[in-house]
């Protein structure tokens, strides 16, 4: 039976909204039920050894680019792969025979207006230096490759408002990626040989602080490079759609 | 902020993907949740509320760093998991000329 008076319709989708909302309460019990249980769960055991040990063992004040870039590099690693292959994947889904330029909104005067412009220029070199600073001092203070890598390429983007007819190469950036990758995974490996396990430190364990903070500099600042090119391409690729 | 209110933040986004009509609607929706899940996590590593992991003094509260690392994580798949959605949305806005999915499943039954 088809209902089709709008009274009726009205209804249908009352009662729906009910069922709806009555299913997220129950989930909502469930979450709560999860919450009154997590007294019994929480500990403070691996807060307790990072806050003790982790300054000592990998030499960054930083307790969380301690744990991305020596404790569990295997993850970032995989991180920084997860976003190359979405790189690849939006650009090969977005190819298409169109001849490409880039969209009309940003050279549109009356959406972008001079004033903004102005302030972009204005802006811009100093976002750019504030990425390299929280990229470079990842292991000092809060920041690291990947937040500092997102930084970078905001601070790209917005020249795409300076010079709205700005002509970038993809495939040139995510070549360029694809070799950083590889430099990421080469200098993971590298401990290896010097420590005799992977995915860590390449100095040794009883190596200063400052010997250890050589190779997390350099790590952070090959991983912020990559993701600043990854979002960078990302965002070219957006841009071509425009036709 | 209290762990209810990040569950808040999810049933929020469970609701917006059950209710939207429109796909655009339904991967802002997914990344609503995503936000719930990452105020969540920040939650249970701080819950007896200590300093930032950052240059720490000994004999202080801390919050866990795990947590924190792990969200990281989150944060850029999450962005690429919204990009290619997005790219994804702007396919079937020219293969159907609408990114309602009521027309874009219809259309499908109907061929």
């Amino acid at each position: 039976m088809i209902l089709k008076s709008s009274s009726s319709r009205i209804v249908i989708s009352v009662i729906k909204h009910i069922v709806l909302i009555g299913m997220l309460g129950f989930l909502f019990y469930v979450f709560f039920g999860a919450y009154e249980n997590l007294e019994a769960l929480y500990n403070t055991f691996g807060k307790d050894y990072f806050s003790r040990y982790a300054e000592a063992e990998t030499g960054s004040k930083n307790l969380v680019t301690s744990i991305l870039l020596d404790y569990r590099l295997f993850d970032s690693l995989f991180e920084a792969g997860i976003l190359l292959i979405a790189v690849s994947g939006v650009i090969w889904i977005s190819r298409h025979e169109i001849e490409e330029k880039n969209a009309q909104f940003m050279i549109d005067k009356f959406k972008t207006p001079d004033l903004f412009v102005t302030f972009s220029r204005l802006v811009y070199p100093l976002m750019l230096a504030f990425g390299f600073y929280v990229i470079i001092n990842g292991h000092l203070s809060p920041g690291g490759g990947f937040q500092g890598g997102a930084i970078v390429a905001t601070a790209i983007l917005i020249l795409y408002y300076i010079d709205a007819e700005k002509d970038t190469n993809i495939n040139l950036i995510v070549t360029v990626e694809k070799y950083i990758y590889i430099a990421i995974l080469l200098l993971a490996t590298a401990s290896y040989f010097t420590r005799g396990a992977f995915f860590t430190n390449v100095f040794p364990l009883e190596s200063s602080a400052d010997a250890k903070s050589i190779y997390l500099v350099v790590l952070n600042v090959l991983i912020g490079f990559k993701v600043a090119l990854g979002l960078w391409a990302i965002f070219t690729a957006f841009l071509k759609e425009g036709r | 902020m209290d762990p209810l209110l990040t569950f808040i933040v999810i049933l929020i986004g469970f609701y917006g993907l059950a209710t939207s009509t429109n796909i655009i609607k339904s991967v802002f929706c997914v990344t609503i949740i995503e936000s719930g899940v990452i105020l969540l996590f920040l939650n249970m590593g701080n819950l007896d509320g200590g300093r930032i992991p950052v240059d720490i003094i000994p004999d202080t509260l801390i919050a866990d760093p795990l947590p924190q690392a792990l969200m990281i994580t989150t944060i850029v798949i999450g962005s690429t998991v919204t990009s290619l959605s997005l790219m994804l949305c702007i396919k079937v806005f020219h293969h159907f000329g609408s990114v309602e999915w009521v027309d874009v499943l219809g259309m499908e039954r109907g061929r």
